[in-house]
């Protein structure tokens, strides 16, 4: 066996253990008969059928289309600074970097709830602003607006770094050589930029999305009810609603939304060149 | 040399990043800031400050258990997930072998997946194997996707990895064992040590996982999570605001730590 | 110099395949005892591999590997009495220079105090600084390194060092002087050294012998005079650089005839050389005359250009579509102008002819 068989191993059957085989028994239990606990009754599409009928789907929808929405508000946001970080910063660069890896470390939830207490009535915002101005304004809390800013702020790191990551890969030199052959700005940005960092933002969009289609304490915390996203729901189905098949069902159709854009990002990707010339 | 419109630019960029760090670490501030009153609940701006509720919450037996459940499992965490990514980031980056672009593909699959649904899907698992849930479940689905990342990490490191140094070692007459020990672990400490530390923090911080899987047992984002949506106690900021500066500490500590590892090598040693 | 000791590594058919590929075809070598021998190739012609079969890194596919007598195809790397000096040097970045040293004695079990002795010597003959000792690695230089590489690779006293292109990587100068002084530490040291490079270049200045390799097999063995003497076939010929190469062929006994020449040209005295092929003549070997008669052969031509090359000038001359390369001293310089038409000329014995290959 070779040595790197050998020493992927451990890795391998643990994954398999892990991961494959949970994700298998999701997909097993989606074709169970609805409220059975075991994997041996008669295999049915009920659960899918009744996602559709009682419009559970919608949860489904709501989820990908804020996360859709993060995506693009989170691709505006972070340009800038990815671009600082490659271009502005120099040696301050590390110092920007840890000041963004830091939060990844802190509980999310626990960052969400240092929101609600800036929000909400006679918080942060609502009673500095009492306190000053003599105004009583109603919270921010609890709408659908919130939950999609909770997700901006929880997944930002999840698309500057893969983003700055994709923008260090632009030499300087070609840049300035395209300059120099007399591209404007924007073409440069249009012909050279884009193209050479798109590997970095395809890695940026990707995760991003994908993490933030399974969303739950956002919604949770600081959106009230307003919005019940999937993973909610799957929650619902596997505790409350004692449904394991429905649960499994909706989760399986959130693993082909995800395993479809994971695959097809991910196939002609060259982790070596991406991730070595660090 | 900067023509005007550059400087603006660079000028705007650096404004922009700053709000981006505020807007990062408000929250954070605000905890701290909930945390030091001393009344019953919170109101801004805060008029009675004082420390009563850290006394409250630092004797509480409760929260005593509650922090060693979540250290407990983050140790277990970490030492497994070394090992396992250590292997894994040689396989990843070292050996060329046959299976490898796949492999490489594979160890991404449990980061680029939400979360949420993984700590269902093992929820689901567990209770399928008849499993009951504990802080060694929490452990094992934390390692799902602990150890991808950890690979991940200690991969990067692998990469700048000359594999000459094992060949030139092994001609010297080293056997296989004392290559390893001598040469690839020494060399790859740095890598070895921010996996672990990646490998803590986020099995310390992580809330999705822990809340399907650890049945009885309760992490601190749990109980947080719990308390902050059953309505406000003091006592909840305070925990955030520990289990925030604990995490900090841990990183900014291990940050120290490389930098000493480095500028040690360096400076010539060992 | 060389042939003067026993052989101390023999390889009989040595080959290694990789798919279906020969890399290293068949060679047949006998390295003597205490010589300096480089092989020399283009990239891909099986040097590296050939040399990692002989550390031990590599399992050959054929043939044995012989050394004093005794066939070590099965004795793996950290157990033959051989040691090889790398391309990348892998000096150990995480110990020290005294450390990098003493390891092979380390591993060995040698006690700390005679391990040191040892070091110190060798970085005494490499001429390290004793405070070098404790030095990190990575704080010193190019040139430094290879010699505490050096050091290394000689302080469990091995049989034979290999050097795998150790000079690459550097710059001119440096390479320059580190070839030299490579020479003289196989000098002091006695050692049997077995060298790669691609630069035939190198390899003269240093080598006492030189084979040269293409695509996995021998095409030339011999002293760095014979190779560039009496190169056997036009690959070895064109290696060394600019050399003037003429298509001939035989039209009478001692005649050659050439494409672009206009009569017939004197061939070199060589009686058993190919009948066809290439006439060689190094640069520095063609003159510039003021009369036709004053070499065996001459052509006319077009002064096109010359190149400065520090102690020596290079003229390029075009006779039709054939162009030559004239060398001489730069003291000795031509005195003309460029597109002047110039009379240039070799002696018979000054050239050889060999085959198409």
């Amino acid at each position: 066996m070779s040595s790197g068989l050998k020493t992927a191993l451990p890795v391998i059957v643990f994954l398999l253990i892990g991961f494959a085989a949970p994700l298998l028994a999701v997909i097993g239990f989606s074709f169970m008969p609805p409220r059975t606990f075991t994997l041996d009754g008669e295999p049915t599409f009920e659960n899918y059928v009744t996602i559709y009928d009682s419009t559970t789907y919608i949860s489904l929808l709501w989820s990908l289309g804020l996360a859709a929405a993060t995506v693009v508000i989170l691709i505006l946001i972070c340009y800038p600074v990815a671009y600082g970080m490659v271009r502005v910063f120099g040696r301050w660069s590390s110092l920007v970097t840890i000041l963004f890896v830091v939060p990844l470390f802190v509980s999310e939830n626990v960052r969400l709830y240092g929101w609600l207490l800036f929000f909400i009535k006679n918080g942060v915002l609502l009673g500095t602003i009492k306190a000053f101005f003599d105004v009583d304004l109603e919270s921010v809390l609890f709408t659908r607006g919130i939950i999609l800013f909770g997700m901006v702020y929880v997944y930002l790191p999840f698309m500057l770094f893969p983003m700055t990551l994709g923008m260090s890969m632009v030499p300087n030199e070609t840049r300035e050589a395209a300059l120099d052959l007399g591209a404007s700005r924007w073409q440069v940005f249009r012909e050279v930029e884009l193209p050479l960092s798109m590997p970095g933002m395809v890695i940026g969009c990707l995760l991003t999305f994908v993490l933030a289609v399974g969303a739950i304490a956002e919604a949770k915390v600081l959106g009230g009810q307003q919005v019940i996203p999937i993973a909610h729901d799957i929650e619902i189905a596997f505790t409350y609603a004692q449904n394991w098949p429905l649960g499994a069902a909706l989760s399986v159709l959130l693993m082909v939304v995800v395993a479809t854009l994971v695959l097809l990002a991910l196939r002609r990707f060259d982790l070596d060149r991406f991730l070595g010339r660090r | 040399m900067q023509t005007r419109a550059e400087r603006v630019r660079h000028a705007l960029i650096v404004v922009w990043t700053i709000a981006m760090v505020i807007f990062v670490y408000l929250p954070s501030v605000c905890i701290t800031l909930a945390s030091l009153t001393s009344s019953r609940y919170f109101l801004f701006p805060i008029k009675r400050w004082g420390f009563d509720w850290w006394t409250k919450t630092l004797d509480s037996i409760q929260i005593h258990q509650i922090l060693e459940t979540s250290i407990l499992i983050a140790a277990a965490v970490t030492v497994i997930a070394v090992v396992l990514a250590f292997f894994g980031a040689l396989a990843f980056a070292r050996y060329d072998w046959r299976g490898r672009s796949w492999y490489q593909k594979a160890i991404l699959l449990p980061i680029f997946f939400p979360q949420s649904v993984l700590g269902l899907a093992l929820l689901l698992w567990f209770n399928a194997l008849g499993l009951s849930l504990s802080w060694q479940t929490a452990v094992f689905a934390h390692l799902v996707w602990v150890v991808p990342v950890a690979t991940l990490v200690i991969a990067i490191q692998v990469y700048s990895f000359d594999p000459a140094l094992e060949e030139a070692a092994y001609d010297l007459g080293a056997s296989r064992l004392q290559v390893l020990r001598e040469v690839t672990l020494p060399v790859l400490l740095p890598g070895i040590f921010s996996g672990s530390l990646f490998a803590f923090l986020l099995s310390w911080g992580n809330f999705p996982l822990s809340l399907f899987t650890t049945g009885a047992d309760t992490t601190v984002p749990e109980y947080l999570y719990a308390k902050m949506v059953a309505g406000y106690t003091p006592g909840v900021p305070v925990l955030g605001t520990i289990s925030t500066i604990g995490a900090i500490t841990l990183l900014l500590g291990g940050l120290l730590v490389m930098v000493f590892l480095n500028r040690r090598r360096r400076d010539g040693a060992g | 110099m060389a042939g003067q000791n026993g052989v101390i590594l023999y390889l009989k058919g040595l080959t290694k395949t990789f798919s279906g590929h020969a890399a290293v075809d068949n060679i047949d070598l006998e390295i003597y005892e205490g010589e300096l021998f480089t092989i020399v190739g283009p990239s891909g012609s099986g040097k590296t591999t050939l040399l990692r079969m002989l550390a031990g890194m590599e399992a050959p596919s054929a043939g044995d590997i012989i050394l004093r007598g005794e066939r070590i195809n099965d004795i793996p790397a950290n157990r033959r009495p051989t040691c090889m000096v790398f391309q990348s040097l892998a000096l150990f970045p995480h110990k020290e220079v005294g450390a990098n040293i003493e390891f092979s004695l380390k591993i060995r079990g040698v006690d700390k105090a005679a391990r040191k002795r040892r070091a110190l010597e060798l970085m005494a003959l490499l001429r390290l600084p004793e405070a070098y000792y404790r030095r990190s690695v990575t704080r010193i230089s190019g040139g430094e390194r290879q010699r505490v590489a050096l050091a290394r690779a000689l302080a469990f006293d091995p049989e034979i060092l290999f050097f795998d292109e150790p000079l690459s990587a550097l710059d001119y100068k440096l390479r320059k002087t580190l070839e030299k002084e490579l020479k003289d530490i196989h000098r002091e040291t006695r050692k049997t050294f077995v060298y790669i490079t691609h630069s035939l270049e190198e390899a003269m200045v240093m080598s006492d012998r030189i084979g040269v390799m293409r695509s996995g097999k021998l095409v030339q063995i011999g002293t760095p005079q014979e190779i560039y003497g009496t190169p056997n076939c036009r690959f070895v010929s064109e290696f060394i650089g600019d050399v003037n190469m003429l298509p001939v062929t035989t039209v009478a006994p001692g005649r050659l005839a050439s494409k672009d020449i206009p009569g017939e040209i004197v061939a070199p005295p060589a009686a058993n050389g190919p009948s066809e092929g290439f006439l060689v003549v190094r640069p520095e070997f063609v003159r510039f005359l003021s009369a036709p008669g004053e070499a065996d052969n001459h052509v006319v031509g077009r002064l096109y250009n010359e190149y400065a090359l520090g102690s020596r000038i290079q003229y390029q001359v075009r006779v039709g579509e054939q162009v030559f390369v004239v060398e001489k001293l730069r003291h000795e310089a031509f005195q003309g102008r460029l597109d002047q038409e110039v009379t240039i000329g070799w002696d018979a014995a000054d050239s050889i002819v060999v085959a198409d290959t």
